[in-house]
This record gives structure tokens, sequence and C-alpha cells, in this order.
């Protein structure tokens, strides 16, 4: 019965290793035999399997919540407070979603960093990066539609802020957040919509556009590494095939698959290396989110009230640093900036075409490029930062290592 | 006792068994205790129904001889001398609350019929109503639980009081 | 594939997999162990202790470990405290130690009905000791301490009458005669210069409001209001009384339980209706209905109240309108009607007073004494101000002004207050225009209550 399910046994021999790989459904995506460059820890440090696994800890932890969850605005917040009181593992759960949620925007992030560091956008992968982006984006918007939730303080003013942000943009800002909120107001209508985007059609798009993204891992030739070993080839002449190997029609028409047989040395065994590596990764991941979600509790503050908004109101970390620049000017602050940023991260593979230095990071030839990049980034840390520590009551500068004056409020 | 490693790459040494052994032991059971965990956190541990469990007032509030349809729990209250019981007024044909007639009860529904002791006398019903555990609670009301069910001669006795 | 390569990665697997496991295993310990499970461990022990028979005991034994809760679909609220709290039905445990202590008093508001946390705040749903009573962050209604809990009854119940909270009547006295309605408006009636007082009760906590009665400029930066003279008893009556003040509405079966049918509510009913219009009490009134004195000699309860509900079913061809009276306020204005011989209505039927009387009434009803001091004799503290640093007396009015032009001056009030030094900050405190908070019925009798306070034989011929 073992063999029907598992078709090959622990393998013993080569031939046995890639049938392992071949005749899996959940291993077939990867290839038989990968590069061994692929595999150093030091060049992708695994960001993007970091990514992956942390949706699926959100997806598992995500479906076990939704058994206690109701997304009303009288409801919703007593769920909270029973799961934390009074389900068994209620908020060991919450706390990992909590965590994973954040950790996978973070770790979102430093993805697109690896990826622009190492040139892994250039040709063939420029729209593999595309739908990377996408997938940021779908991530944000995971992050921000479940951040609604709670429907506590922290939440109602957090989406209050966020979605007047999107409110500037000309022409379409208005409508866009008439569609979010499902009126004028942060309501019912507007919990009820951010939960049928959070629990499905969000995870439903980014789910087909990380298989889409995984796809194409494989049919660019696995992931980047330089050039120098020089198997990354535009097309091969009908005439100069290698006769050891059989092509099948699609590697015919690009020639960007590993090409098996070329460079054994370079080569080895998905099963073990790759998936044994994976397997670590994930224990690790496991461990992290665990680790967190036992000894620090995700927030949950007084019920949303409309007529009392905190001073400051501020969006998820994520978006603080949108928010001081809106601060500035809502129009360039909050929309120009940010529509140029995503635009160009959009179009970055279409506009820098040159091929040097793909696979190496930091390459020397790559320095104008890194350099722009490297910038704007610390420009977004140093704004987030200043949005999280340094804006208090009325968006006002503080200093954090200030204490705040005697509050002389009723508690 | 340690072999230099022998042709065949796939021979471990005994400590390497060993911890191979223990990781996948580890592995295994985290994974195992997960899924517990997560069969456990489905189970509720508190429910948001009204309680089973209910008072029904004092005993002195209860005439002698009286059946008294108590709306809210859907149960008859009933009456004699010291004795004090309680009767479901769900019918088992179903689930239509009976009504009280002069000797016994009577379905609306599909006419099901039962006697003074719950027992089906005519009807679709397939079997008797069911008697519900009647206790003293701690501050002397009658304490009724309906997630227990009692043989029909079981009932509260209460010292001659009232 | 080397042999080193895979030690090394055996090794990781080891070191990751007893990770996680001890991770879980960790998750598991912190879910398992509860606080409230000890709780429950020891009431179950003392149980077991108590039990006077085997049967007792085995049945002791048997309590299951679980988590206790009232549902309050009515007020959206789960109380959890009975999962601790256990002995609070029993009167055995009188004289416990908490949790185990039995909750006397509880006749009244039985707990499958009220649960614990519309008298004792708290946080209802929690099940630790701390989030449970409350003193956490983001919670903002911590327990009542004990000595506030009269607060809880005036949020269903007047104030004024019940005999089982006296100190939360004491509180409203004190608040209706140090005039702080002058300033705040409380249920609708008031002035605008200090903010509305409708909800401070579930805002503010007890030693927030006491310091604020105190020193009020200390805890409200830039606050006009005069620091309070009161005395430790009323300083506490009135901080309670403000507790009580919660803006909570009671639904349904509460809101029926919302009148005590006592004789005092039965009074107020009676003059709220106007009842006088068409019956007669102590040889006043109105010539349409039938006198009312000795109407408890006449007419028995029962017929009372069914007359409360509908006249025309026990009187036909009468012409007393229904009402649509509660149960309770029929009940109400029965027990009034039995015992109408020994109120002295007259004085309090403000048809039956004259102006100056009424306009006293007038005077109480906005705290004019809040600013004015008590009876308008003045004495409170406005710094700066150039009429002696305080807010002026009222008891020279009829001197220097005309009825006509007092009218007004309380219609405009008087927002500009001269000061005594200019280089010193203006004075606090000013008059606000009254005319859409009072009506002109009413300015007519206070003017005239206000004329009336002249002293005796001081005609200053101004």
């Amino acid at each position: 019965m073992g063999r029907s399910i598992f078709r090959v046994g622990l393998p013993q021999s080569n031939l046995e290793r890639s049938q392992a790989m071949t005749s899996s459904f959940l291993l077939h995506i990867q290839p038989a035999k990968v590069h061994k460059h692929s595999l150093k820890a030091g060049y992708s440090l695994g960001l993007g399997l970091i990514s992956l696994y942390l949706f699926f800890i959100l997806i598992g932890t995500g479906v076990l919540l939704m058994f206690y969850y109701v997304p009303s605005t009288d409801r919703a917040y007593n769920t909270m407070k029973d799961l934390q009181f009074v389900v068994s593992a209620g908020l060991i759960l919450r706390n990992m979603h909590r965590w994973a949620a954040h950790l996978m925007v973070l770790f979102v992030m430093l993805h697109l960093c690896r990826v622009f560091y190492t040139g892994a956008y250039k040709r063939p992968r420029e729209f593999n990066w595309v739908i990377g982006v996408g997938l940021f984006l779908m991530t944000l918007g995971l992050s921000f539609t479940g951040y609604l939730l709670p429907w506590d303080q922290l939440a109602f003013w957090a989406i209050t802020v966020g979605t007047s942000i999107a409110g500037y943009a000309p022409i379409i800002g208005p409508k866009v957040k008439y569609l979010l909120l499902g009126g004028n107001i942060v309501g019912q209508e507007s919990l009820t919509r951010f939960y049928a985007l959070h629990v499905i059609v969000l995870p439903t798009l980014t789910l087909m556009m990380v298989a889409v993204h995984l796809w194409r891992v494989r049919k660019d030739g696995g992931l980047s590494r330089p050039d120098e070993s020089g198997d990354v080839v535009e097309q091969i002449p009908l005439g100069q095939l290698p006769t050891n190997k059989s092509y099948g029609l699609m590697e015919l028409a690009r020639g960007t698959t590993p090409q098996v047989g070329k460079n054994p040395e370079d080569e080895v065994f998905s099963w073990p290396h790759l998936v044994f590596r994976e397997i670590l990764l994930f224990l690790l991941v496991a461990a992290v989110v665990l680790f967190l979600a036992i000894f620090w509790n995700a927030p949950l503050e007084e019920y949303a009230n409309p007529i009392h908004p905190p001073n400051p109101a501020k969006a998820p970390w994520y978006f603080l640093g949108l928010q001081e620049f809106v601060s500035y000017s809502a129009f360039w602050g909050g929309v120009v900036i940010p529509g140029l940023l995503v635009t160009a991260l959009l179009l970055l593979p279409y506009l820098d075409r040159n091929r040097a230095g793909v696979g190496r990071w930091f390459a020397r030839e790559r320095m104008v490029a890194n350099s722009i990049f490297t910038l704007c980034l610390l420009a977004a840390i140093v704004f987030t930062i200043i949005g999280t520590f340094f804006r208090g009551p009325n968006w006002g500068w503080v200093e954090p290592w200030r204490r705040p004056p005697a509050i002389t409020e009723g508690h | 006792m340690n072999h230099s490693p022998a042709q065949d790459p796939n021979d471990v040494s005994r400590r390497g068994f060993l911890q191979l052994t223990l990781g996948w032991l580890a592995g295994t059971f985290a994974i195992a205790a997960s899924a517990a965990g997560a069969v456990r956190f489905l189970v509720p541990n508190v429910l948001f129904e009204p309680s089973q469990l209910f008072k029904a007032g004092k005993a002195e509030d209860y005439p002698d001889g009286s059946v008294t349809f108590l709306e809210a729990e859907r149960v008859f209250l009933v009456r004699q001398g010291n004795t004090y019981r309680c009767l479901s007024a769900i019918c088992t044909h179903l689930g239509c609350t009976v009504d009280r007639a002069d000797h016994g009860y009577h379905c609306p529904c599909h006419g099901s019929v039962f006697d003074d002791q719950g027992s089906v006398k005519g009807g679709p019903a397939p079997r008797g109503l069911a008697w519900f555990q009647v206790a003293l609670s701690k501050d002397n009301r009658l304490l009724v639980d309906k997630s227990r069910t009692v043989p029909a001669d079981k009932y509260l006795v209460l010292p001659t009081k009232v | 594939m080397n042999r080193s390569s895979m030690v090394r990665f055996y090794g990781w697997f080891t070191l990751l997999g007893l990770l996680v496991g001890g991770l879980v295993v960790l998750g598991y310990y912190k879910d398992e162990y509860r606080e409230w499970k000890d709780y429950q461990r020891q009431f179950v022990q003392e149980e077991v202790r108590r039990a006077a028979t085997p049967q007792q005991k085995a049945v002791a034994e048997s309590t299951p470990i679980e988590i206790r809760q009232i549902l309050l679909p009515d007020l959206n609220r789960v109380d959890r405290c009975t999962t601790c709290h256990l002995g609070v039905e029993d009167p055995s445990y009188g004289g416990y130690p908490q949790p185990l202590a039995y909750h006397p008093l509880h006749e009244q508001h039985p707990f499958e009905k009220f649960g614990c946390t519309v008298c004792h705040r708290g946080q209802g749903r929690a099940t630790t000791v701390a989030d449970a009573h409350g003193d956490v962050a983001h919670w903002d209604q911590p327990m009542l301490p004990l000595q506030y809990i009269q607060a809880s009854c005036g949020q269903c119940h007047e104030a004024a009458e019940n005999p089982a909270a006296p100190e939360l009547a004491r509180g409203q006295q004190v608040f209706e005669t140090s005039g702080c309605r002058g300033c705040h408006k409380l249920d609708g009636v008031g002035g605008n210069i200090g903010p509305e007082l409708d909800k401070v009760g579930a805002r503010r906590a007890p030693e927030w409001l006491k310091k604020h009665f105190l020193t009020p400029a200390a805890v409200t930066p830039g606050s006009a209001m005069p620091p309070q003279k009161l005395s430790e008893t009323n300083l506490e009556a009135i901080v309670l009384f403000m507790l009580s003040q919660t803006g909570e509405s009671a639904p349904g079966y509460y809101a029926s339980m919302k009148v005590l049918p006592s004789v005092d509510q039965g009074q107020r009913l009676f003059q709220q209706k106007g009842c006088i219009g068409c019956h007669t009490v102590g040889g006043q009134g109105g010539k349409v209905g039938p006198v009312l004195d000795d109407v408890g000699l006449r007419r028995s309860p029962e017929w009372m109240m069914l007359h409360f509900r509908d006249p025309q079913s026990v009187t036909p061809g009468s012409v007393m309108p229904k009402f649509g009276f509660t149960d309770t306020e029929a009940r109400a204005l029965t027990e009034f009607l039995l015992h109408i011989r020994e109120r002295n209505l007259a004085s309090t039927l403000p048809s039956l007073m004259n102006s100056a009387e009424r306009g006293r009434g007038v005077f109480r009803k906005y705290g004019c004494a809040g600013c004015h001091g008590p009876d308008g004799k003045g004495g409170v503290p406005n710094p700066n101000a150039k009429t002696a640093e305080q807010v002026p007396g009222l008891i020279y009015v009829a001197d220097g002004y005309t009825k006509d032009e007092l009218k007004k001056r309380i219609f405009n009030g008087q927002r500009e207050i001269t000061p005594l030094d200019p280089k010193r900050p203006p004075p606090p405190l000013y008059m606000p225009p009254w005319r859409s908070l009072i009506n002109d019925a009413e300015v007519d009798d206070l003017t005239a209550y206000l004329f009336s306070l002249l002293p005796k034989g001081e005609n200053t011929g101004f």
C-alpha cells in the first residue's frame, strides 16, 4: 500500500533520486537536479522560501482562527478576547498568526532586496520580477486587510489612516476608498469586505501567483547565478544539440533549462540536497514563529471607538514611512512618490537591460543601480523609523528617549 | 565503536544514527503534537447557548397538584405534594411544543398524545416525553438539569414545609 | 553525496527538530496550566473536605474543572467571574477568603439575569485575575472599589429613592445643591461652560474624580472650575454619584425594572404627568376628575392598577387618557395615591406655588449656586475679576436691575469679565448665555426669585 502512495521508497540510487522529485506532486515543481550555486545559503539566504513558509503558517493558523472569529463589529472584539482566554491554544495560534504576518512582510521585502542586489531580475527573469512585485503588493494587502479584523482601537485607526492615504490618489482615489470601505466610513461594511478579501480573495490570488512565480523560477533556469559558468545561453542552434540527451519540445524553444549533462560537476540531485535544506529551513522558521508566539502576545487595545482617536493615529509599520511622507504633502508624499516607486519597481527589468553582474551580490558593474536602490531603501527605512519612533501627538516631533509628560487621564 | 567511512555512503555511524532517530522523533512528535493541538483548539470550551442547567424559582412558588409551563425553557414543572418533577415539553416526534390537556399532554402539530407520566398514548411520537433531573440549589431554588434525563419515578422530595 | 555533509545535515535536523518539539511542548504547558484551574481545584478540595457523606464526597470529587460563564445576551456581556468565584451562591461560604466567598444581597438581582460586571465592572470575558479585575492596559472599566459600589445602582435606579443606596442619594443631593449644573449639563439640563457629565462615570476613575473636585486646575490644566469645598463624606458621595453616570442604557427586561415603585417615584410621576390639571388635591387643581385626597379609602390598589392601565375599562365614559404606564410606574402611582394625605403637596407642585417659590426651583435646577454661591450669596472665587476677585452675589440685583434688564442679562450672559489687573491672566469664570438653555416662563420665575433675595429693610433706593 505504501507503494501506491509513495511511488519511490527512500532513494538508494541516482535514478531513484530523480524519481523522488518527478513522481511526487508536492516536489515535482522542483527540478530533479539543481545547480550547486543555488544551494549556497549565503547567496539567496533562503528568503523566498522563508516568505513561502511564513505564508503556509499563516494559512494554517488563519484557517483555524476562522473557526472562532466573527466579522461583525459587535462580536469581532469579543471573539478576540475569547481566543485569548477561553479557547485552547487560542492565544498561541493568534500570536503565531500575527508575528508570522509581520515577518512575512519583512521577509518579502528582504527577498525583493536580495533579488535586486544579485541582479536576478534581468533577462530571462524579467516577468518573474514583475510577478514578485505583484506578490509584494498582495502581501501588503493581506497584512492590511487582516489588520482591521480585531476591531480594536489599533485596528480601526490604522485602517482609517491607511484608507485615507489611498483616498488621496487623483480621480480614482476616492472611488477606491469607497469600494474598499463599502461606504464613506470605516464600519460593518468595511469589516465584511476586508474579511472577504483577507480570507479568500487575496490568499487565492496570492497562491496562484506563487505557483506561477515558482514555475517561472524553474522555467527561467533555476535561481540566478554568475555567468562565468557560461551555461545560460540564448538559443541552441539546432545543429548543435548534444547527442547524449533527448530534449522535450519546451526545452528546444528556450535553451534556459539547466543543461543536464553539460556541467555535471556543478549539479547535484535535489533529493536530498535541496529538499533536506528546505526541510531544515522550515523547521527553523517554525521554531522562530513558535518562540515569538509563546513569549510575546499580539497587541489588543480597547474596543474600537470612532469618537476617540488615539493621538497620534498610526498606520501599520510598513505604511508609516508613507504616513510620514503624507504629513509633508498628501499629494506628492502620498500619491506621487509611492506611485513612482511602484512603477519604477515594475518597470525595472525593462529599463535595466544590461546583463552584467547577474548572480553576484553588489557586483561592481552595477554600482549605479545598486547605489540608487540602496539610497531609496535607506530613505524608506529612515522615514519608517521617523514615523514609528519620532512622531507623537498631532504628528509632532518627539524624542523617544525623553519621558512623555505625565498624562493625567482617568486611568 | 566508530568505523571509518565504509564504501556505501549511506552508512552512518552509531552516533549519527542516534542523532538521526532523535531528530526524526522530535520532528514527528512536533507534527503530531501540532495536529493534536489543532484538533483540541477546535473543541469548544464554552458554549454560547442558553444553559441546560437553570433555576425554576422557589419550591413555594408552585401550588400543590400544579403543572406549570415554563415557556422559555420548554418544560413543565409538576408538583405533587412534596415531590417536584420536570417534564420536557418537546414532542419526541418532530420537536413541537406540546400543550397541557386535562389529563396528560397533547401535541398540536401531528396529534401525539401523552399521559401524565409522559408515556405515548397515541399519535406518531416514537417514545415518551423525557423527565429531567430536579435538585435543590445552594440558594434554595429548584435546579433543573436538562442534560440529565431521569426515569419517570425519580423526583425531588422536599421536607414538608410549604 | 558525501558522508560529512549528510552528518552535518543530520546534526542540524536533530537540533532543529528538538527545538521545534521543545517549543511545542512549552506552548502546550503554557496553554494547559492556567490560573483559574488552581482556584477551581482549591474549591473542589474544600467541597471534598466539607462533604458529610461518601455520596456527597463522590459528587464533590467529580466536579469538572472547566470555565463557567453567565451569558447575558441582552447586555452583550459574558461574565466568567464564577470560574473562580465558586461560592457566590452558597451561604455556607460566608466569611471565606476570596475567591471562594459568598456574595450576599443578590436576591433582587439573580446572577443568571445580571451577571457580575454590570455592578462590579471589570472584564467579564477574562479568565486571569489581573485581566478579569480590569487593572490592565487597554481596558477602561476596571473593577469599582467596593466603597463606590452604590454608583452602579444609579445606572438603572433613580438615585434619590433607593433605600439600599443611601450614599448614591446623598451624592445626588450634594450635586444638586452645589450648583454643578451652572456649568455642566447632566441629562440635558445645565450650563455649557464645562463638559457634559452624562458619561463621566464610564471615563474617569474614582481617584481622578476626587482630585478633580479638590484641585481641578491640577488635573485639567486651564480649567475654570473652582476648587470645591466638601466634607470628606460629601466628597465621597459626589464621586460615587459621578461614577453612576455611565450613559449605559439597559434594554428590555432591565428597563422595565428601572423605576422602583416607591411613593417618591409616584409623586414625581404625578407631577410630571400633570395630573393636577384634572384632579384636585388639597383644595387646589382641576375640576374635571374626582378629588383625590382620600382616594385610598375608596379604591383598592387592584382597581387603581386597572384604572391606570385602561381608565375606560373600570370607569366607562371616563375622559382620562390612557397614559401607557409600565406596570412599575402604575404601581408607583398607586403607592403614592395611597399615601397622598401624608405628602404636603402644595409645597412641591409647581402650579400651586407662587412665582418666587417656583423661581427658587429654577435657581436650583440650573445650578446657579455653582457660580453665584448658595442662595445667591456669592463667595465663589474668580481670580483677577474686578468684582473683588469673586463671582458677584445676587442678593442686591433688585437694586441694580429692572426685571426686564435682569431677564436680558440672564439670556445674554456676560462673556468678557473686566479684569482687576490687565497684566494678569483673564478671569476664568464667565456667565454663559442662557437663552437656549432656559425658557421664558422659567426666566420670569427666576427673576421673581432673585428679586425676593433682597434683605428686608435694605432698600438703598438705587
